[in-house]
């Protein structure tokens, strides 16, 4: 999983007159060697990995060879799997937006003292790691969980639910663990709306639905396809929260990848998933953010038009 | 348009009271303007007004309509934002045609108005630009069109002028005046500028500490300021301090005797407001006439404003007097005071105003 963090270029314009030299690039310097070092130069080692023969006895065997990635396209389990990380994953972007909406407009416009307090109430699940949370999720789910407790309790059913291991239980983890991320980016954005632009519109005689609709969705835009980006990526790569709330007969890819690696031993087979997996997050990302951002481009137009 | 008529209007934040017991009418095609300092409530009784914030108690009447507790998109009152609000993922036409769009206008109507309301702010020709690509002056005039293409019951104005530099704000204060006056608009202007306040509205209201201070003509808040706040705020005042002694004849603390009109005020303790162009100077010595006040003192600063200079005097310790003069000629022996000079103020009678002193309440005018 790779998060690119892009900061505002720093003494850009700030240079002083008579000095033909500048710091500001060379700061960078130290940031991409690790970048470099860490992240580019395993990645192509995995990726010549990915080209090799595997062998049960002798493991790996060097060759340029497609047959790991003709083998995931043509292996209907594998199939099974990517389609089930993608709808896996979309489905919860879906829900993680739709649930971070509110949370994020309230404390955008909150004005209360308590305001940090609720921020902090917000980043705080992130200071759990995902399995502690999954452990939890256990505790409540199981079938002789809390909420299965309450429920026989109350007489709804006789026979405790099944709730672990079901893919319900593992969009629940993971909207639980993306949910923060979608709040804080959808903050950000709506609190650099004005809260005037939306009253100027209520003004001019738009009730809450329109307001909403007209003014605050296409101006949140931008953050909604910030936010979604990031969370759909956390979801595809999603480890944790699959194994341990889906169980073992719901596989996702990151999973699955990792059982190649570590239980098969089939490295070369496993570098292709892991590549198959980012092309794919890559390409859907690419595909949904431009879809969004030509919605948006498109209103504008059809706007103009009439 | 439509009188617009708030009564006993009230809002409260706890324990701090933002308005206290505004009432106030506004008259058809009249021009009120809200005038304070920052924090005076002016903003808070406009956004009232507008529906953004809800009253603790008191009721606001537009048009013969109790508007108290209709949410803002009910209230048809058109409102112009300080920041300009404008929607900036829309046109110019588009932010202009977004109230006739609310309001069901069918669209060759509303593509006609939209357009009229853009040649009336002159802005014809940049109807399908975003207002990012405008400079302040215009994205003010484009929400100023985007307000009155609907034929707003009240035009409402919060500060503006304030985000404009200063040619700007004169050029679309006088433009902000022709448009209210052409199209009769019922409006009010909130604004901490006594200037634009003054050349700007039929009848000002002064506010300090959510409490209506004075409702009058520009002409009556100046010549006959209800208290100390309104004599310091329209315009500027010198003050002293001391008491009514007899009707007619006033005492300052430093033991200025001064003949003032008899208003039929009891006697006892009072203030005295003089402006400063009701003074004049002379040198000391100089001939007096008898039915005019003198004080003798000390200049302390002469201030050459280019048109008029101002003379600060000081009278006896504590007591300064600033009168402020047309720029003799350099022939004039008046050019020549420099500080440290003796000097004597001399003023009429009816130039003075007596108050409330300082920390009582005095609710005149």
């Amino acid at each position: 999983m790779a998060l690119t963090v892009t900061a505002p270029a720093i003494g850009a314009g700030e240079r002083r007159a008579g000095a033909g030299f500048s710091l500001g690039p060379a700061l960078v310097i130290p940031a991409t060697l690790l970048v470099l070092a860490f992240l580019g130069a395993p990645m192509a080692l995995l990726f010549r990995y990915s080209l090799n023969r595997y062998s049960p006895r002798e493991f790996m065997i060097d060759a340029v060879t497609a047959e790991n990635y003709i083998r995931f396209f043509t292996d209907p389990y594998f199939i099974g799997v990517l389609g089930t990380t993608v709808q896996v994953a979309a489905f919860c972007t879906v829900v993680a937006t739709l649930a971070a909406f509110p949370v994020a407009y309230l404390l955008a416009r909150s004005q209360s003292r308590w305001k940090s307090a609720l921020v902090i109430a917000v980043v705080f699940p992130l200071m759990v790691g995902n399995v502690v949370r999954a452990a939890g999720w256990m505790a409540l789910l199981g079938n002789d969980g809390a909420v299965n407790a309450v429920l026989r309790w109350t007489g709804i059913v006789s026979e405790p639910v099944r709730l672990m291991y079901t893919p319900f239980a593992v969009i629940l983890g993971i909207v639980a663990v993306v949910l923060p991320y979608m709040i804080l980016t959808l903050q950000s954005v709506i609190e650099s709306i004005g809260r005037d632009v939306e009253e100027a519109a209520a003004n001019l005689g738009a009730g809450p639905m329109v307001v909403f609709r007209r003014v605050l969705l296409p101006l949140s835009l931008p953050g909604i396809i910030a936010g979604g980006t990031l969370v759909f990526i956390l979801c595809m790569n999603a480890y944790a929260t699959p194994v341990l709330l889906g169980g073992p007969q719901f596989k996702m890819m990151a999973p699955a990848l990792y059982d190649q690696f570590a239980r098969t031993t089939n490295w070369p087979f496993g570098a292709a998933l892991a590549f198959i997996l980012m092309a794919s997050t890559l390409i859907l990302t690419l595909i949904g953010t431009t879809l969004l951002a030509r919605r948006m481009h498109h209103r504008r137009i059809d706007a103009a038009a009439r | 348009m439509s009188e617009l008529v708030l009564t006993s209007l009230r809002k409260t934040y706890g324990p701090t009271v933002a308005v206290d017991d505004v009432s106030l009418t506004v008259r058809e095609g009249e021009l009120v303007a809200l005038l304070g300092p920052s924090g005076c409530g002016k903003t808070t009784t406009l956004r009232m007004v507008a529906g953004f914030i809800e009253p603790t108690a008191g009721q606001i009447v537009i048009g013969g309509r109790d508007v108290t507790h209709l949410p803002p998109h009910r209230r048809d009152t058109g409102m112009v934002f300080q920041s300009y609000a404008l929607f900036p993922h829309m046109t110019v036409a588009q932010n202009v045609a977004f109230g006739l769009e609310m309001r069901n206008v069918p669209k060759a109507e509303a593509e006609k108005r939209v357009a009229d309301a853009l040649s009336l702010v002159r802005l014809g020709h940049l109807g399908e630009r975003y207002p990012r690509q405008l400079s302040g002056g215009q994205q003010q005039r484009v929400a100023l069109a985007r307000a009155l293409v609907v034929n707003p019951g009240v035009f409402l104005l919060d500060e503006p002028l304030s985000n404009l530099d200063a040619k700007l704000r004169l050029e679309v204060r006088v433009e902000i005046r022709e448009l209210q006056r052409r199209l009769g608009l019922t409006t009010v202007f909130v604004t901490h500028d006594q200037e634009e306040a003054l050349t700007l509205a039929d009848r000002l209201v002064v506010m300090a500490n959510g409490v209506v201070q004075q409702v009058g003509t520009p002409e009556e808040l100046y010549e006959s300021p209800a208290n100390l706040f309104v004599a310091g705020f329209i315009g500027r005042s010198n003050v002293l301090a001391g008491r009514l002694v007899s009707p007619g004849r006033f005492e300052s603390r430093g033991g200025l005797a001064v003949s003032v009109p008899a208003d039929g005020r009891a006697a006892g303790p009072a203030a005295l407001a003089l402006r400063p162009e009701r003074l004049t100077l002379a040198e000391p010595g100089a001939p007096v006439a008898p039915c005019m006040n003198s004080a003798t003192g000390k200049l302390v600063l002469v201030t050459y404003l280019g048109a008029t200079s101002e003379y600060r005097v000081d009278l006896r310790g504590d007591e300064v007097l600033t009168a402020t003069l047309p720029t003799p000629p350099a022939s004039d022996p008046l050019r020549r005071l420099a500080a440290g000079d003796p000097v004597t103020l001399t003023w009429p009678a009816d130039a003075c105003r007596l108050l409330a002193p300082d920390g009582a309440h005095d609710q005149g005018g």
